[in-house]
């Protein structure tokens, strides 16, 4: 303290005062304005998603002329480096400096998860898409949604469908991601498979961010399945076709990427991989629905490419959270989340309701079957839909005893 | 093989030119995108599977003449940010050319599928790939044992400036060392490409590896190289049949081990 004269006390005691009492009227939102925040993998394991995903929150909020409820959307940004940690730190920022209120995202489960305490912890609203059954199960709670189809739902429209179009498949060996999203999808699987006499020659799980199979394949191959099913996602399920396609098993053996992104991974793989493949997923861009359609439209003429499963979830999760704030007339937090409480309507994917109880969006899954390379009407035909589901999850698995109060 | 191939170029490189590159994985990755390219425009797996890994070494020429040369009395600092620098440019460079989205590449229809090999079933393209990186590997090391070129440039790592004053051109055995360790970079990426698909960041975790098997052999040590390299693909096999998750992690633990026991690298000179 020795070189500090009184007068730059004095100064500096004012510069302090300006930052704490003028800044956050400035910096801090306006009454006037609804801070969404789109907590998106830009780096990390699923980096190659958050531009998408990015791209179709945007759209659905420029479809909107950035307005809801006569109001200003600020929507703003963080990347979540594909780590609880960096997504809970960053979120926490975005809603303390910036005044989000409204948090669509992130896209793993496992971060996810550790998004939502936040949003409990904050009192913010939070919508998720993803496939761990927790969000709307066991850790379930007022201010997180789940957008993505149950893993029941798209474990049964999956295993049905499979097993009707090949009733004797019945040796399944699985390939799971080791993460909350994979153990609740196998789960259900398994449970599914029971009703159809499956017998589950193995199951070996990978983690997150695998790129060398050979292992797995090789453990596949000697267990002889009729059937080889992957529950991974992205870049893990792309290696993993891969893999299995260079050690011979597929096209002989039909393979289920269970839990797909769709076109950003079909893309991936050169169309005599495709063969035999069979896909479940949350969105595929032929879906004919109204809204589907208009959203394919302005996305390709926007990006070139037809939409995947990722943007559609971020187009999607956006849509019904301004669904919800038109409904309650407001953008308060409380009132959002109850009205998105048993909000339903004809949207994206067909008819959805979301279920008060769990917050569980209630829609259907698409099942498709990959085209044959001389089938192909186009570079981007990559399959038919040939199934959609939307079986709830029966009450007896239901984890979500009490979702408690706001 | 591959991280063996991967760890001779890198260590030539790291030997002769006392350049610590990382812009190697970034070059492994584009030899996988220009064996792409040329199957697309020649149809020829074989064909472009050989010119390749020769784009990649008239990059690494262009590279160490126009970038590496004016700073070699710069200092490791400045080394180290431009090889750095070009791993980003080239990753960019991959993503403005090619596009952010991976790709596959098939191998050619007579290695693909697997071969019944009684107690398991292995893909015929790894055995191809396994048997060409033995093959390569051999050639390199013959190369540098056996040839009047690949004894200048074991000279070049031993002193640079006895073979100075020998009167050999240090200049074009710095570019020949490089454009030699790119190719060999190249020709890694070109192999892998049927196995483990493309995409921009591919050469990040080889990167890696390259530089564990460097370190382990002893910097700029030939015949370690192969070894280490040898040694690393092993532990990591062996380590995914019981526990997948280490897989990763055990290349990084036997560094660890090696370095702790022997500083100097498995065949370094203290």
């Amino acid at each position: 303290m020795s070189g500090l004269s009184r007068r730059d006390v004095v100064k500096l005691g004012s510069a302090a005062a300006a930052f704490g009492i003028g800044f956050p009227t400035v910096l801090r939102a306006q009454p006037k304005e609804v801070v969404m925040l789109g907590l998106w993998s830009f780096t990390g394991a699923f980096s190659d998603v958050g531009p998408v995903l990015d791209r179709g929150m945007k759209l659905a909020l420029e479809e909107r002329g950035m307005k809801v409820q006569s109001k200003t959307i600020k929507y703003i940004t963080r990347d979540d480096e594909t780590k609880a940690g960096s997504a809970t730190r960053r979120a926490e920022e975005a809603v303390d400096s910036d005044g989000a209120k409204f948090i669509i995202g992130p896209w793993s489960s496992g971060v996810a998860l550790a998004v939502s305490e936040v949003a409990k912890r904050k009192k913010v609203f939070h919508y998720f898409s993803g496939g761990t059954e927790d969000i709307s199960g066991a850790r379930c709670h007022r201010y997180s949604f789940q957008w993505a189809a149950s893993p029941y739902t798209a474990a049964k429209t999956v295993v049905d469908t499979f097993m009707q179009a090949n009733p004797k498949a019945k040796r399944w060996h699985l390939l799971v991601a080791d993460y909350a999203f994979g153990w609740s999808v196998e789960k259900y699987i398994k449970e599914v498979g029971k009703g159809h006499g499956i017998e589950f020659v193995g199951a070996d799980r990978h983690p997150l961010g695998e790129r060398e199979f050979s292992n797995y394949v090789t453990k596949a191959a000697g267990n002889k399945p009729d059937v080889v099913a992957m529950i991974n996602f992205g870049l893990d399920a792309v290696t993993g076709a891969r893999e299995i396609f260079n050690f011979g098993l597929t096209p002989k053996v039909p393979l289920i990427l269970t839990w797909s992104s769709g076109v950003e991974e079909l893309v991936q793989l050169n169309p005599e991989i495709r063969e035999n493949l069979w896909v479940g997923s949350n969105f595929y861009y032929t879906a004919d629905t109204p809204i589907a359609r208009e959203f394919v439209k302005s996305y390709q003429a926007k990006f070139g490419n037809p939409p995947g499963y990722a943007p559609a979830a971020a187009y999607g999760m956006t849509r019904m959270t301004l669904a919800a704030m038109d409904k309650a007339k407001s953008t308060e937090v409380a009132d959002v989340v109850k009205a998105l409480e048993g909000l339903e309507l004809d949207d994206l994917v067909g008819r959805m309701r979301v279920d008060a109880k769990t917050h569980q969006t209630l829609r259907p899954y698409f099942f498709m079957r990959c085209k044959k390379k001389d089938a192909m009407k186009g570079p981007m035909d990559f399959a038919d839909i040939i199934a959609t589901g939307s079986t709830p999850l029966p009450a007896e698995y239901a984890a979500c005893k009490d979702i408690g109060s706001l | 093989m591959l991280y063996a191939l991967m760890g001779i170029g890198l260590s030539i490189i790291t030997g002769v030119l006392n350049i610590p590159n990382f812009a190697h994985g970034a070059l492994f990755a584009l030899g996988a995108y220009f064996l792409v390219t040329l199957i697309q425009l020649l149809g020829n797996f074989w064909l472009a599977l050989l010119l390749a890994p020769l784009g990649v070494g008239v990059i690494g020429i262009v590279i160490e003449y126009g970038g590496i040369r004016p700073l070699y009395r710069a200092g490791h600092d400045y080394q180290l940010l431009l090889t750095f620098g070009l791993s980003l440019i080239v990753t960019e460079g991959i993503i403005i050319v090619w596009s952010p989205v991976g790709m596959s590449q098939l191998p050619p229809p007579i290695l693909r599928g697997g071969v019944d090999l009684g107690i398991t079933i292995y893909p015929r393209y790894r055995l191809f790939v396994m048997a060409a990186a033995a093959l390569l590997v051999l050639g390199a090391w013959l190369f540098l044992e056996r040839t009047r070129y690949g004894a200048i440039m074991r000279a070049g790592i031993e002193d640079k400036e006895m073979v100075s004053l020998l009167g050999i051109d240090i200049h074009r055995l710095f570019t020949a060392a490089f454009a030699l360790g790119c190719v060999l970079a190249g020709i890694a990426g070109a192999l892998t490409a049927p196995i483990r698909g493309l995409n921009p960041w591919m050469g990040v975790d080889m990167l890696g590896i390259a530089f564990v098997v460097v370190a382990l052999a002893g910097l700029g040590n030939l015949l370690g190289s192969i070894v280490a390299g040898l040694l690393v693909g092993v532990a990591q096999s062996l380590v995914a049949l019981v526990w997948p998750e280490a897989s990763v992690a055990v290349i990084f633990g036997v560094m660890t081990v090696v370095l702790l026991v022997r500083p100097q690298g498995l065949f370094g000179i203290r």
